[in-house]
């Protein structure tokens, strides 16, 4: 009976030990790491991407996961842009994202946040126009990608030309927002395709059932008819006074001596304002304050 | 003396396991795959082979240390050996310790071997032998010692195939538990932010091992970092190991 009660006290004893001992080596190990984590170690930030082969080759290595290892590669490629420490990290910008687009083509977050990392970050409208292209080619549904594009060659660049090609495109697919059209003929205007402008703002003033879309379709058409006519009668006012050498009193003297054959009036029916001491021609209101 | 026996008995079944077949896909996969990865890339090839090199010794390793080291104890018990073994005046925790230094043996002689391959195959690329290389690969070692108590630890209470996935699901929460700092930065004080702090202090931190990236770009290494390191990672094998002995002990084979 004493042999059975100190042999579990042994045992009880030894138990004791090595739980003591195994809260003794957490402790320990628990503090080391806190001591490892303060030195601070040198990293290659980004050193794996030389790593991502092309989105072609990489699909037959996913096994069927494409999709899923598109969402792994767009979270990383998130994570990897928002690293500033990686200077050249732009430099594959475009690889990055044409393989989550040959692993995923219908995912579509990636290609209209790859193109805001282009121009916002990068600085680099011609990496974003060719990751949006690429968003079109892969999905030829989606008006969204044209439309970005157009805003970005717009507000960005300045360059109505390429916005009014890319509007176009996005109002050419079924399902864009009435906004396309708006946008599209606005660049028309700013690229001087009056015509263009005039027949796509006389169309949204007619087919919009909202009142407020409406006044600004009027407003547009007023412009472009106020810009088409007062760059005829400025043109005819300068023809006159080389013929004659001074400013014509009034515009109806355009039509007296026969550079015009009628002094057009505004949308509105009202007359243009002309001054006879500067020559100049200008609507009798501002288009946007009317 | 008796922790001996049986840790050169376990390194004997592991040779008659045939695990040192594992050295020819070895030499198969660094020679094969960093050659096809150095054609596909544009710069440096030899970063590649590097690289692929020591991932190789780190996944082999991991490999032999989960699958060799989840099935130690449940053979035993399995075969029924481990009544004679027990019968005899052998502590638990003796056989414990014995199975893993023959695991430790086994591993650091494959980890030999292989580097061996691999300087070589970089030899033959470089044309000059770069001792740092031998710094990763024994912190990788490191990693794959601690790796083996924790297979071990599974596989003294559960069956072979569980034990893998555990010791499996240890090793990336090892390799992922860094992004928990984050994750910390992101929470406002209080119990869940200390909860956190708590579980990143204790769950595992095998990136402590990982010099991969140093030894590859030629960085330095602070002296300090390779201490703590090795420390912690000689702290954390032994509370492994207490830990299997604590559940091992009070196991019924019956």
């Amino acid at each position: 009976m004493e042999a059975r009660s100190s042999g579990q006290n042994l045992l009880r004893r030894q138990r004791n030990l090595l739980v003591f001992a195994l809260l003794v080596s957490l402790a320990l190990f628990s503090w080391l790491k806190i001591q490892t984590d303060r030195v601070s170690r040198t990293r290659v930030p980004g050193s794996s991407i030389i790593y991502l082969p092309s989105g072609k080759y990489l699909k037959h290595m996913t096994f069927g996961y494409s999709g899923l290892v598109a969402d792994i590669i767009y979270l990383w490629a998130i994570q990897y842009y928002g690293t500033y420490e990686i200077a050249d990290r732009f430099k594959y910008l475009q690889h990055i994202f044409s393989i989550v687009a040959e692993l995923d083509p219908k995912y579509v977050d990636p290609y209209e946040v790859g193109a805001l990392i282009a121009i916002y970050d990068a600085h680099d409208a011609e990496l974003a126009f060719k990751i949006l292209d690429m968003g079109l080619e892969k999905n030829p549904d989606m008006w969204i990608f044209p439309f970005q594009a157009g805003h970005i060659a717009q507000m960005n660049l300045k360059d109505f030309d390429r916005a009014r090609e890319y509007y176009r495109k996005a109002m050419e697919i079924p399902g864009a927002p009435p906004i396309v059209k708006r946008l599209y003929a606005n660049a028309s205007f700013r690229t001087m395709n009056y015509q263009e402008a005039w027949e796509m703002w006389k169309e949204v003033y007619e087919t919009s059932q909202e009142d407020w879309v409406k006044e600004i379709a009027y407003n547009h058409l007023y412009r472009v008819k106020s810009t088409v006519d007062t760059e005829a009668l400025g043109g005819a006012v300068k023809i006159y006074r080389d013929r004659f050498g001074r400013w014509p009193a009034d515009l109806g003297q355009l039509v007296r001596t026969g550079l015009i054959k009628e002094v057009p009036k505004d949308l509105d029916g009202k007359d243009y304002v002309y001054d006879p001491k500067t020559g100049e021609v200008k609507p009798a209101r501002l288009w946007w304050k009317r | 003396m008796k922790i001996t026996t049986i840790a050169l008995n376990t390194f004997k079944e592991a040779k008659r396991d045939r695990v040192l077949y594992l050295l020819f896909f070895f030499v198969a996969v660094c020679l094969l795959f960093s050659r096809f990865l150095a054609l596909l890339t544009v710069g440096d090839r030899v970063k590649i082979i590097k690289d692929v090199g020591l991932a190789s010794i780190s996944l082999f390793g991991m490999l032999m240390a989960i699958l060799m080291g989840t099935g130690l104890v449940y053979k035993e018990i399995d075969k029924k050996t481990i009544f004679t073994l027990l019968a005899k005046p052998i502590h638990r925790a003796e056989f414990l310790l014995g199975k893993f230094l023959g695991l430790v043996l086994t591993i650091f002689i494959m980890t030999v071997l292989m580097t061996a391959v691999f300087m070589l195959i970089l030899f033959l690329h470089t044309f000059t032998v770069e001792w740092k290389i031998l710094l990763a690969i024994l912190y990788i070692f490191f990693e794959l010692c601690l790796m083996t108590a924790v297979a071990l630890l599974f596989s003294s209470f559960t069956t072979p195939i569980l034990a893998s996935l555990y010791s499996l699901a240890f090793y990336l929460i090892g390799h992922l538990s860094w992004s928990m700092e984050m994750l910390i930065k992101k929470v406002k004080s209080g119990a869940g932010k200390t909860a956190l702090r708590v579980l990143y202090t204790v769950l595992p931190d095998l990136e402590n091992f990982n010099f991969k990236t140093e030894v590859v770009h030629n960085l330095p290494i602070p002296m300090k970092l390779l201490g703590t390191s090795f420390i912690y990672g000689v702290f954390y094998t032994a509370f492994l190991l207490l830990l299997a002995v604590l559940v091992f002990r009070r196991r019924d084979f019956v």
